[in-house]
């Protein structure tokens, strides 16, 4: 039995290293978007109607901008547009990225149904001046099949939005929004004032194309940095845009687009009130679906996801925007983030020393509520600090954990100034090892109180019989983190669950979390659950690649 | 080259590989240490700082505003009882968690039985259900003596006597106390900062909807880098089936006002009323009578556990911009690792809002298909209550279908106030359907935390304020401070929602998420009644 128990556990371990070799988690988030070219980058796009798809099997009617033409370019770019390039009709619109100071000229046509009549963009929180059109009362509208011309400074950095200036209850609602990302005039390098490495402090900024050499090194963000400040650097970057749906408005839309009209206010008589929302949105998706990759081909009028993946220790960027007409409490499970902006302006100190930094004042949040018209602009990170038991189970007892293994006691963790293993350690971390960024208090602290697999025992807990609980389907198997502690802490019993899809336990073994709205009756698709609102954040190994392109 | 017939035999052998089960297969069964590495015995003693908790996840009644009784899926206490009907957390320490529910001669003990607790006079606080494994432990037990001391025993009870507390419970009293006992608030939860909490979660079924095979997990809402296992999705982790037992673990975070609820289906767990307080006192309340805030503060940044500065971007308790000489008050609390004593109260009230819609309770008593997009609730309950209900001082009961009355609503939400003293509010909503607003009348309301953080920004400046409402979404919390002073003692206040569509309860149209502010001479900080 002894024999068969070691042969079946290294016949584990080696497929799970063979696993890990060939496969990275398919996150493929980022947050992709279309250039326009430099300093003038210029936008043609269409407003008309399509469908999108949802979990429950429905195909809803809906406007969405599109691309008239090709636009120039696509960013980031490891996240490319597919070769059937950017289509006619999205949802959200196509994510408009371009840098500050850049005039940016924006090409509307109205190829909605003729009884929509006119419609227009919005810019928020930028001065607009409009070539063409028709006069409107809160832009300058373009009429049927006809076009015309926003041109604004893009003077505010950060996330800002854009969406219907006309009978915004109705165009608004059936799926005109999207997103305009503006690029610090830092572009791809590091803000001044960044406390550098040998101070004592981890590397966590980095200019574009330059990170650490990490495991891990690839790069799918837009820029260095959010904004101009140094406490705006990230490593990893997510957008999510929330809307609602009321199907009832839709369907009347669609027995309504093709009324004969020649009216500049169109000819639809849509009740947009009372309102039954019963879809819920992330990038237009619900949940599962949002989990799928960005431009896939199974939503050709969806091509932006919400699946964040992440390392220990990275600055990760979250880009939050409310395109709807409701609140969404947004909770983020596993940590506090801290907000950097709201629409674009950073909130920050007024520092009591003239000409002194100013540093972040916006508040620490674990639910970042969306509110119709605003961005938010805010920073998580994940480091597993404080649990008092070693993550990644490493164990004083090398002989127990296997000297091949990463939980080898002689694995080492020499504390940085803030008590993490970074290349501000002394001596420093080189950037590869598998536990990078470990808090290291809890280093070789075991969980489990008796002995049991190849971790640590004397820990305060007693573990479950996995037989006796269920066990859901991003759970890797273990309380650990990386395919190595998942393997040595189960011994011969095997991981449960098996078939686990979503967060593989022996090549990615991450720790799963809900990002989700907390009004929960909006994780739910049509009165679906599990549906909506929701994503699963993964947490993974260093181990493990984060692969975010196409 | 193979052969199909050693293959064939090889297989159910590698499956019994698979088979080999941890050393603790278990059904019901609760864990709470009385040493840990970090918290070790002190004087031979549990040490203080190892706090433990069991609650029972099933469910059962609640009486609203208007009188109705509605059908809840909810936790339900299964320790510290006593102090959970006296409007007290149900968290214990190790010395008090640890009882045998058995008396000496073995017979269980009065306070463990079907409707417990009972009435004012009940004192139990141990966990329900824990005893003696005797059978597991037959060769540890000493000898019987045949004479003197210990002889007139029966060998049961001699036994019974002299076997340990193992975290084995007997599940017969653990069905009668947590069956159809579920409470709304869930039982409250609360913890000093460095305090290890072992919290189990027993799945008592629910007796209601035997249909039903529900598991659940218990979410620590808001907890800084939470561990996936011990996070509560069911989706990343695993879930608690009927007749099992879990045990999570967390060192306790930062200070601050949390929350927990199940996670499973929350949709449906949630609306149906499985939701709890949660709160982390600060370290700051340790500090000896008269010595400086600031200063300990100060000598916490040499400590990388405990310090807090902008290389850190998720820590809000930095030093304050300037040095200050406020020393602690004996007679105060504290919110947050202020270092300037900002945070202050002489005494606190948790907060919890929420909402029931009567509709889907029916339909979830009575074995209908759920829709969630017409959720509309009806009752708007802080603390589990309707206003006039929340200044009720006793605890609540309601009769449940097993003819027993049952507490199920423990909470008032009296706010007592000492003349010129301070009251902390900690206030979180776990609405699943929409915003709330609470309103203070009188009493200007001074925010000083915000999901769980101290409002403070990176140069240390305070980003308290005024206002005269705050307005949460479903898993949000905020700190707030009623500062009486000044004001004349008795007087009256009203803290109440000016969504005036949430002062109803169902077809009554005054009442709802409404209740009484009281500045008396005197609060006791533990009772919070005035004296």
């Amino acid at each position: 039995m002894r024999n068969t128990n070691s042969f079946t556990r290294r016949l584990q371990a080696g497929a799970a290293m063979v696993l890990a070799s060939l496969l990275g988690c398919a996150a493929q988030a980022a947050v992709p978007g279309i250039t326009g070219g430099a300093a003038t980058p210029s936008f043609d796009l269409v407003a008309t109607q399509g469908y999108v798809s949802q979990p429950d099997g429905a195909s809803i009617y809906v406007w969405g901008y599109g691309c008239n033409t090709q636009p120039s370019g696509s960013a980031p770019g490891a996240v490319p547009l597919p070769s059937t390039g950017c289509p006619k009709m999205q949802l959200p619109g196509p994510t408009l990225i371009v840098n500050q100071g850049d005039t940016v000229k924006v090409t509307l046509t109205n190829n909605l149904p003729r009884a929509a009549g006119n419609t227009s963009i919005l810019f928020p929180g930028f001065h607009v001046t409009a070539v063409g059109g028709a006069p409107g009362i809160l832009a300058q509208e373009a009429t049927q099949a006809a076009a015309v011309t926003y041109t604004f400074l893009a003077d505010t950095a950060g996330t800002h939005s854009y969406y219907s200036g006309t009978q915004g209850d109705l165009q608004v609602e059936m799926g005109l929004y999207g997103a305009i990302i503006v690029l610090p005039s830092t572009g791809g390098g590091v803000p001044t004032g960044y406390l550098a490495p040998g101070t004592g402090l981890p590397n966590t900024c980095f200019a574009l194309g330059a990170k650490l050499a990490t495991l891990d090194s690839n790069d799918y963000r837009l820029a260095a940095a959010a904004y101009n400040h140094p406490s705006a650097c990230y490593e990893r970057e997510y957008m999510f845009q929330f809307s609602e749906m009321d199907p009832a408005i839709h369907s009347q839309a669609l027995q309504q687009s093709t009324l004969t009209c020649a009216q500049t206010t169109g000819c639809m008589s849509v009740a947009t009130e009372p309102y039954h929302p019963a879809y819920f949105l992330i990038n237009g998706r619900s949940f599962p679906d949002d989990a799928d990759p960005n431009y896939s081909s199974l939503y050709p009028s969806q091509p932006y996801n919400g699946n964040p993946h992440m390392h220990p220790g990275e600055l990760v960027l979250v880009r939050v925007i409310g395109q709807g007409r409701m609140q969404h409490p947004l909770h983020e499970h596993a940590n506090h983030l801290r907000l950097l902006a709201r629409d674009g302006n950073m909130l920050l100190t007024t520092p009591a020393t003239q000409g002194a930094l100013p540093k972040l004042a916006g508040p620490l949040l674990f639910t970042t509520t969306t509110t119709p018209g605003q961005t938010l602009d805010a920073i998580f990170q994940f480091t597993g600090k404080g649990l008092n038991w070693d993550v990644y189970a490493h164990t004083s007892n090398a002989a127990a954990a296997g000297s091949g293994s990463e939980g080898n006691g002689g694995a080492p963790c020499n504390p940085d100034k803030n008590g993490y293993y970074t290349t501000g350690s002394t001596p420093p971390a080189m950037g590869n090892e598998p536990n990078y960024y470990e808090w290291c208090l809890d280093h070789k602290l075991p969980l489990e109180s008796k002995p049991f697999g190849s971790v640590g025992s004397g820990g305060p807990v007693t573990l479950p019989d996995p037989t006796i609980v269920a066990n859901g389907p991003w759970y890797s198997g273990s309380p650990y983190l990386g395919p190595d502690a998942n393997m040595r802490s189960v011994g011969p019993t095997p991981i449960p669950p098996f078939g686990t899809i979503a967060n593989d336990p022996g090549s990615e073994a991450g720790f799963a979390y809900m990002w989700h709205s907390h009004n929960e009756r909006e994780i739910t698709t049509n009165n679906i659950f599990p549906g909506g609102m929701m994503m699963m954040m993964l947490v993974d190994p260093w181990v493990s690649p984060i692969n975010e392109a196409n | 080259m193979f052969n199909p017939q050693l293959i064939r035999r090889a297989v159910p052998t590698i499956l019994l590989t698979f088979l080999a089960l941890p050393a603790a297969a278990q059904s019901f069964r609760v864990q709470c240490p009385t040493q840990t590495k970090l918290h070790p015995l002190v004087n031979g003693l549990p040490n203080p700082h190892i706090k433990c908790q069991q609650i029972s996840g099933g469910d059962g009644f609640a009486t609203m505003g208007d009188g109705t009784q509605t059908y809840m899926f909810s936790f339900g206490p299964l320790s510290g009882l006593a102090d959970i009907v006296n409007g007290q957390p149900g968290t214990e320490t190790a010395a008090v968690f640890n009882q045998n529910n058995l008396d000496p001669s073995g017979n269980v003990l009065d306070a463990v039985k079907i409707g417990a607790p009972d009435g004012a006079s009940y004192a139990f606080n141990g966990a329900i259900g824990l005893v003696p494994d005797v059978e597991a432990q037959n060769g540890n037990i000493p000898a019987q003596p045949t004479t003197g001391p210990g002889s007139e025993l029966s060998p049961a009870a001699w036994a019974q006597q002299h076997a340990l507390l193992t975290g084995h419970v007997d599940p017969r009293l653990v069905m009668d106390v947590g069956v159809l006992n579920g409470n709304i608030p869930a039982p409250m939860i609360a913890i000093d900062e460095g305090d290890e909490l072992f919290l189990t979660l027993t799945n008592v079924g629910m007796v209601m909807r035997p249909d039903l095979f529900e598991q659940h997990t218990v979410h620590f809402h808001g907890y800084p880098n939470a561990s996936a296992f011990y996070d509560g999705v069911p989706d990343a982790s695993v879930a608690i089936n009927i007749g099992g037992s879990f045990t999570y673990y967390y060192l306790a975070p930062e200070a601050g006002t949390y929350m927990w609820h199940c996670h499973i289906s929350p949709p449906e767990h949630l609306q149906m009323g499985m939701v709890g307080q949660l709160y982390v006192r600060p370290r700051q309340n340790s500090v000896a009578t008269g010595a400086s805030l600031y200063a300990q503060l100060n000598t916490d940044q040499s400590d990388v556990s405990k310090k807090c500065d902008r290389t850190d971007m998720l820590c809000s308790a930095q030093l304050p911009a300037a040095a200050n000489s406020v020393a602690r008050d004996a007679t105060k609390h504290y919110a947050y690792d202020d270092g300037d004593g900002s945070t202050a109260f002489d005494v606190e009230y948790p907060i919890q809002m929420h909402g029931f819609d009567p509709n889907f309770h029916f339909v979830g008593m009575t074995f209908n298909p759920e829709s969630f997009a017409d959720n509309k609730d009806k009752f708007f309950l802080p603390n589990g209550r309707s206003y006039p209900d929340t200044i009720n001082t006793a605890p609540l009961s309601t009769q449940a279908t097993d003819g027993t009355p049952h507490f199920s609503q423990p909470l008032n939400t009296v706010i007592n106030i000492p003349a010129n003293g301070k009251a902390l509010l900690r206030i979180s909503d776990l609405n699943v359907t929409e915003f709330h607003t609470l309103a203070s009348l009188g009493i200007k309301m001074h925010v000083i935390g915000l999901n769980a953080r101290l409002l403070r920004d990176q140069d240390g400046n305070n980003m308290d304020y005024y206002t005269n409402s705050i307005t949460l979404g479903g898993g949000e919390t905020i700190d707030v401070i009623l500062d009486a002073t000044g004001i004349a003692a008795p007087q009256k206040f009203y803290l109440y929602t000016p969504q005036l569509d949430h002062l109803s309860n169902d077809a009554e149209n005054f009442g709802g998420m409404m209740t009484e502010v009281n500045v008396c001479n005197a609060v006791d900080p533990t009772s919070k009644k005035c004296s």
